[in-house]
């Protein structure tokens, strides 16, 4: 599904990625450890076209297509999809509206009529009761006031509505509390398919705990120095990166 | 319509008036081809009366007039402008507000870019009045909107909203709050949106005069700029006579944020669909400041048609 070879991005002319390569197979689940500065933000946001990263060599093919060659749009509406680790607050929007917006944007993608009013609001309400969204979380602006859980809860609760076929989640786990957790991992557990691959990106354990990654790769300077099995997760979580 | 609706139609140098309400008398009519005056007068009432104005364009004639507004005791009254101005004008109004009295003025306009178009408002408030004033408008060619506040006694209130979207237009704004009593208080806001290659002006003044203690006035005005060529300056003036008030200002201007831009593509937004959700949202902080659910409705309605 993603090939990544010899990637080099900078951001500001400060190199951050060296020579990166990763490849990662449809169905399959791979977390991204690493110390702070290592570059997994990086990678994650590189994927999803973030103007701020910019490119300077290499290579990333995305089912096929040169992912380089494609907007920030053009990516999501292909099946990418990135959960930021610090949603973007969007004062006098509705997350309803919003949510129902970015729905649209894909079915339209799609050749599918717009989602109706009340066809959204029933599958908004069953989405939020799942996630323990509170509804009127919904009437509020995207992301302006919620909590560090509701926000991270509305990353997923996007997630789940686009249906993704590749899923980077950077640092998800960062400002949730156990049972707020426990309720998003379940939820990422339920959308994990054979025909859809994710990427955790993580500085702890916790979270692959609740979703166990098929493989693990730790970033340090830019580049991958050690990949295993989830043990190695659990061996970094004793041991730490040094 | 309503018992309590008055509906004014100005066609070229006509007006047709509809008044249905027996607390609303208008005078000056028979003469108003000559003398381009109206007057209108509102008396206490148990419910919010109402005045319609519509300007129904289908003559080439520019539209000159004037009304002198007066909202006598106790009496309520919720002015709607939605007119289209298809040719020049030059509108003024002279509102007089009386003791306990309340008005809302909400104007919904649309220019054409090929026009000349002048608004100019002076209002008085007397004790205990209120007035929210609430402004939409897309620009001309040149647009000013002048406002003048005279806070005349204790306890009046004044609340401005202002949204300017222009497109390639020149869009001169100015609003004088003027504080001649002590106790009054008055809350300015003001957004404008530059596209194409507008420049927009914004003068926010505030004057307190010396003895106008327990004074609260505060004055906000922010700007997007949509596209290299546009140009947004924004003024705040505040001329404070007494030390006893609370008085505050705050401007700002740039262009869309980069990285909400960048979170709404992210989402399989299109680049031009981000842009129209951000200057929505940019815009659409003023609801919340609106208790009229129908009014809110119809404020949605124009930022969503003129962005």
């Amino acid at each position: 599904m993603l090939e990544i070879n010899n990637l080099n991005v900078s951001v500001d002319d400060n190199k951050i990625l060296n020579n990166l390569s990763l490849s990662i197979k449809t169905g399959e689940v791979h977390a991204i450890m690493g110390p702070n500065g290592s570059g997994k933000s990086t990678i994650a946001h590189t994927l999803a076209g973030n103007p701020n990263y910019q490119v300077e060599s290499g290579s990333i093919s995305f089912n096929g297509k040169d992912l380089l060659d494609m907007e920030p749009t053009e990516r999501s509406l292909d099946g990418l999809f990135l959960a930021f680790q610090y949603p973007i607050e969007i004062p006098g929007v509705t997350n309803a509206s919003y949510l129902r917006q970015i729905m649209n944007s894909h079915r339209k993608h799609q050749g599918k009529d717009p989602i109706e009013a009340g066809a959204f609001l029933k599958l908004l309400k069953e989405k939020s009761t799942y996630l323990k969204i509170p509804f009127e979380m919904h009437s509020r602006f995207v992301n302006t006031g919620f909590s560090g859980g509701e926000k991270k809860k509305n990353e997923v609760l996007q997630m789940d509505l686009l249906d993704p076929k590749l899923i980077i989640m950077d640092e998800t786990d960062s400002g949730l509390d156990v049972d707020a957790l426990k309720v998003t991992a379940d939820a990422v557990n339920q959308m994990k398919s054979q025909n859809r691959s994710l990427i955790i990106v993580t500085h702890y354990l916790r979270l692959l705990e609740y979703i166990k990654p098929d493989f693990v790769h730790i970033f340090q300077n830019g580049q991958i120095i050690e990949s295993g099995d989830s043990s190695l997760a659990t061996r970094i979580d004793k041991e730490g990166y040094e | 319509m309503n018992k309590d609706q008055c509906s004014i139609t100005f066609n070229g140098t006509t007006s047709i008036i509809e008044n249905s309400s027996t607390f609303i008398s208008i005078s000056g009519v028979e003469e108003f081809i000559e003398t381009k005056i109206l007057n209108i007068e509102v008396d206490e009432s148990k419910t919010t009366q109402r005045v319609n104005l519509i300007l129904d364009n289908c003559t080439d004639e520019p539209i000159n007039f004037e009304i002198n507004l007066k909202i006598n005791e106790n009496a309520k009254l919720e002015f709607l402008d939605e007119s289209i101005y298809s040719n020049d004008s030059n509108i003024k109004l002279n509102t007089t507000l009386h003791k306990n009295s309340y008005f809302e003025l909400y104007k919904l306009n649309i220019y054409k870019n090929k026009n000349i178009n002048l608004f100019y408002h002076n209002c008085s408030l007397l004790e205990n009045s209120s007035f929210k004033d609430y402004s939409f408008s897309n620009g001309s060619k040149e647009n000013l909107n002048k406002t003048i506040i005279n806070l005349n006694d204790i306890n009046s209130k004044y609340l401005g909203s202002g949204v300017s979207i222009n497109n390639s237009t020149n869009s001169n704004n100015e609003v004088q709050i003027r504080h001649n009593t002590k106790s009054a208080s008055s809350d300015c806001y003001f957004k404008t949106v530059a596209k194409g290659s507008s420049k927009v002006n914004f003068d926010g003044i505030i004057f307190v005069d010396n003895h106008c203690s327990k004074t609260v006035s505060n004055q906000v005005s922010k700007g997007l700029l949509i596209g290299s060529e546009s140009k947004i300056n924004l003024v705040p003036k505040l001329e404070i006579y007494n030390d006893d008030v609370e008085c505050s200002h705050g401007a700002a201007s740039g262009q869309p944020d980069k990285n909400t831009l960048f979170y709404l593509t992210s989402r399989g937004i299109s680049k031009e669909d981000a842009e129209q959700i951000y200057v929505e949202g940019f815009l659409s902080e003023f609801f919340a400041t609106i208790d009229n659910d129908l009014m809110t409705e119809k404020a949605k309605k124009f930022i969503n048609l003129n962005t």
